[in-house]
């Protein structure tokens, strides 16, 4: 009788227990998911709005996104982890606030910090040139007369101290080259100066380059991927250049893989990373992001580790260019 | 000169003005469509309500629908989103003029004789001649897009950071114009909006300035809750301090009908001087719509005729503002589909959306896609066209706003104020900001201070600062780049000329001030 009792008791418990995990795993989600994006309107948040609407496809919810630009990602980075770890935010975690702000000292977190969902997306960076340029034909040679003419050449990385920045003064100490960055907040705006002549060399993305590939020249493309190569119209890569810069897969490139606070409950997590992998592998999502200029990424969460801190060793071990930069600079003025 | 010459200027060229008819009948083809039309016209209606809601805006509205639009068919997509741009740079003239509170920034400058002509019960007439310019200034845009966008856009692409500095300097001239009462009042909240613009990153350095340790400073203020809070908070304020808000408004709901056509006809003048300076501003990336409205007021009001008295319902105010902020919607479509530029943010929104969609804007869109080019010159100009009509029909609807007892609208506004502020980055400080600035904007009205140079000072103060250091860092010759430069040149006679006529007309009216005040005086003594 006893033995009866207990075993429905345990029957009893056990059902009920097994209904609340299923009730709270179904009631996840029970509201809009909220995307925070660090940047600014334009290709990239529409590019994250893409993959945003397919994960809440998959979710069956919502997913605005939203734009919290300010302090070269931090802002958006700092807010997101500020929310409640309750898998209602997910960040849309850039290389710029994930990686390289801690690098300089601008973060005080780590990319150990979070929980990875899944790799998203990645886009290629080039270095161009003015069309008609008579003072140089290549990347090496106008290395060479920047490092004969110090300090007279000014190009634009878009904004000061992110990953296009660092990575072309990375390339301009390799050659003892010191040139002024003039720092601007819209990418577009680098293009057309750059385009008029007013800038002498200038970071460009796929997008900017695809619309008007007559207006610049491709010097150099800051990525090893043969599709980067492809994109920028077969231009030679920093593979390719005589010295290394001690960067390749996604270390010279933009991307960003999206992440959740670390205190997320892992049921929650797992159903987040399920949907983000399902959309990231759907064709029509995989072409919407192509589409725009950007690379899927197909890593899943298990690969965070190894991929992002292959890429923070990168930046870490690339010295503090920036500062060189800033320093051979005053010694000029 | 004609835009049927080639960029070039060189030779007069039919065969492009024949190739601009081909692109629009081939774009004929694709709008002529059901949904394509039903989703342009649904795209004015959404952008109307997201204008004329304090905190929201266009930008909000495209970024809201996108993802929606990126599944339809690319022209459908397109009128859909580039409706709600036209709507809603037009939606905030509504409650600038039924509430003065400007749904946007956009329509700050809206508010300064569109709310005096609500009170003196011409708000029908008011909002019929603000949608009536929105969208007469709007198709002028279109014609300036579809016949002259690569010379324009070309034109716009030597526009370098001299230039802007320049322009953003030309633009704080205004101030003083629209500063009625006291210049000096006006130049003090003006050098306001330009501090509380140096709040946040320096982008230069990268330093931070005024953050008080805070990361939702970062990024400085957010314009719409600084604008919201300064209008719409002190506005409601001085609204419950009127011992009213019970009484049921006797206000006459009058259908605007065609002679709102007339009255705005009746200023073509002004409508297309001011379009044609909305239209330049916007095809230069980044300058804006704010600028445009407040440069095309300031210029209606120095050529307004005697008896004209801007400020207090004049007619021609309105037809200032809004002719040229939508106007600015065609221009910065200019360098979007021209050079795949975006002119503006909502702009940069579209931009995306034709990437997405598969189309690859620049010169190469015009060659590749001329059925898609033709149908979004077809669905900017049928927008316009649209926005008269949805405009002029929902109007009485709007002002029905108005008979509704302050009661139930005081709370009814603040409550939509704080759903807007809240929504642009789902966060509770901007609300906070919201009520620091509706604090701010109350002590500003009982000191009789003006508030629209706060906005202006910081819109243009990021534009000024930063161009005004990326011109030094690129010139090699210190302040010397803005004379080397022509079009720098040229814009730095006229910031000259500007500022000496402003001098001396300032002194003149000072010193009729005080020649009235001492006859005054004179006169009280005899």
């Amino acid at each position: 009788m006893e033995l009866r009792k207990l075993l429905k008791g345990s029957l009893l418990a056990g059902a009920f227990v097994a209904a609340s995990a299923t009730t709270a795993l179904a009631e996840f989600p029970e509201r809009n998911i909220e995307v925070i994006h660090p940047w600014g309107p334009g290709n990239a948040m529409a590019m994250s709005q893409v993959v945003a609407k397919a994960m809440g496809e998959e979710l069956g919810t919502d997913m605005p996104v939203i734009s919290l630009p300010g302090a070269a990602g931090t802002k958006a980075q700092t807010t997101a982890m500020g929310k409640p770890a309750d898998g209602y935010t997910v960040f849309d975690g850039y290389v710029a606030p994930l990686v390289l702000q801690p690098i300089l000292g601008n973060a005080d977190w780590n990319f150990k910090d979070f929980k990875p969902l899944s790799a998203a997306v990645a886009n290629a960076f080039a270095i161009a040139g003015q069309v008609g340029e008579t003072r140089w034909s290549n990347f090496e040679e106008m290395m060479a007369y920047c490092k004969d003419n110090r300090g007279e050449l000014r190009y634009s990385s878009g904004s000061r101290n992110n990953l296009p920045h660092m990575v072309i003064a990375k390339a301009l100490q390799s050659y003892d080259c010191v040139a002024q960055n003039v720092p601007y907040t819209q990418d577009g705006n680098v293009f057309k100066d750059l385009g008029s002549k007013v800038l002498d060399f200038a970071f460009v993305n796929v997008g900017n380059f695809r619309s008007n590939p007559d207006k610049v020249k491709i010097l150099l493309v800051l990525s090893e991927l043969p599709s980067s190569k492809k994109a920028f119209h077969g231009a030679p890569t920093i593979g390719e250049l005589g010295v290394d810069l001690g960067l390749s897969n996604l270390g010279p490139m933009g991307w960003t893989w999206w992440i959740v606070n670390p205190d997320t409950p892992d049921d929650v997590t797992e159903k987040l990373r399920g949907a983000m992998e399902r959309a990231m592998a759907r064709q029509d999502v995989k072409d919407a992001v192509e589409a725009i200029g950007f690379v899927p990424l197909e890593w899943d969460h298990t690969k965070y580790e190894e991929i992002v801190g292959g890429v923070d060793s990168q930046l870490n071990s690339m010295g503090n260019a920036l500062a060189w930069e800033e320093e051979e600079l005053k010694k000029l003025n | 000169m004609s835009c049927c010459r080639s960029a070039s200027g060189t030779s007069l060229s039919r065969g492009r003005c024949a190739v601009i008819f081909d692109f629009l009948s081939a774009g004929l083809d694709v709008f002529l469509s059901p949904i394509a039309l039903g989703l342009t016209f649904a795209g004015i209606v959404v952008g109307l309500v997201v204008g004329a809601m304090p905190g929201l805006g266009p930008l909000m509205g495209i970024i809201l629908l996108l993802p929606v639009a990126i599944g339809l068919p690319p022209v459908a997509a397109m009128g859909f989103l580039i409706a709600i741009f036209v709507g809603g740079s037009c939606g905030g003239s509504i409650s600038a003029i039924l509430l003065r509170i400007p749904g946007t920034p956009l329509a700050a400058a809206t508010l300064y004789d569109g709310y005096p002509m609500a009170q003196k019960g011409r708000a029908s007439d008011a909002i019929g001649i603000a949608i009536t310019s929105s969208a007469i200034g709007g198709l002028i845009g279109g014609v300036v897009l579809v016949f002259c966008a690569p010379i324009l856009a070309s034109f716009a692409a030597n526009f370098a950071p001299p230039e802007y500095a320049m322009l953003a300097i030309m633009g704080l001239f205004a101030i003083v114009v629209i500063s009625g009462g006291s210049i000096i009042k006006g130049l003090l909240a003006g050098s306001f909006g330009l501090l509380i613009s140096t709040v946040g990153t320096d982008s230069f350095s990268t330093g931070l300035r005024f953050t008080f340790g805070s990361h939702n400073l970062l990024n400085g203020f957010h314009i719409v809750a600084v604008v919201v809070g300064l209008f719409a908070i002190s506005e409601m304020a001085a609204q419950m301090m009127k011992r009213d808000l019970l009484k049921i408004p006797d206000v006459k709901v009058a259908r605007p009908g065609l002679h709102t056509i007339t009255l705005t006809l009746k200023h073509w003048v002004n409508l297309i001087r001011s379009s044609a300076i909305g239209t330049f501003f916007g095809a230069i990336p980044g300058a804006g719509g704010v600028i445009s409205s407040f440069t095309s007021y300031a210029v209606a009001k120095a050529a307004a005729k005697p008896g004209e008295v801007y400020g207090e319902g004049a007619e021609g105010g309105v037809v200032a503002t809004e002719s040229a902020n939508n106007s600015t919607v065609g221009g910065t479509l200019v360098p979007t589909l021209s050079l795949g530029i975006p002119g503006d943010a909502s702009s940069a929104m579209l931009l995306g959306a034709l990437l997405i969609l598969g189309f690859i804007p620049g010169p190469a869109m015009f060659e590749n896609n001329p059925d898609v080019v033709g149908g979004i010159f077809m669905v900017y100009l049928a927008s316009n066209i649209f926005l008269l009509v949805a405009g002029i029909l929902a109007t009485p609807l709007f002002v029905y706003v108005l008979r509704i007892p302050k009661v139930y609208l005081i709370p009814s506004i603040l409550l939509l104020c704080s759903i807007g502020t809240f929504a642009l980055q789902a966060s509770v400080f901007d609300l906070q900001i919201m009520l620091v600035f509706g604090l701010i904007g109350i002590l500003f009205r009982s000191a009789d201070y003006p508030l629209a140079p706060v906005v202006i000072g910081m819109i243009l103060g990021p534009i000024l600062e930063a161009n005004l250091r990326r011109s030094l860092l690129i010139s090699r010759e210190g302040y010397w780049i803005f004379l080397d430069r022509p079009v720098s040149a040229v814009l730095v006679s006229i910031n000259v000329l500007l500022l000496l006529a402003m001098v001396y007309l300032t002194v003149q009216r000072m010193r009729g001030a005080k020649e009235t005040a001492l006859a005054k005086a004179m006169s009280a003594e005899d």
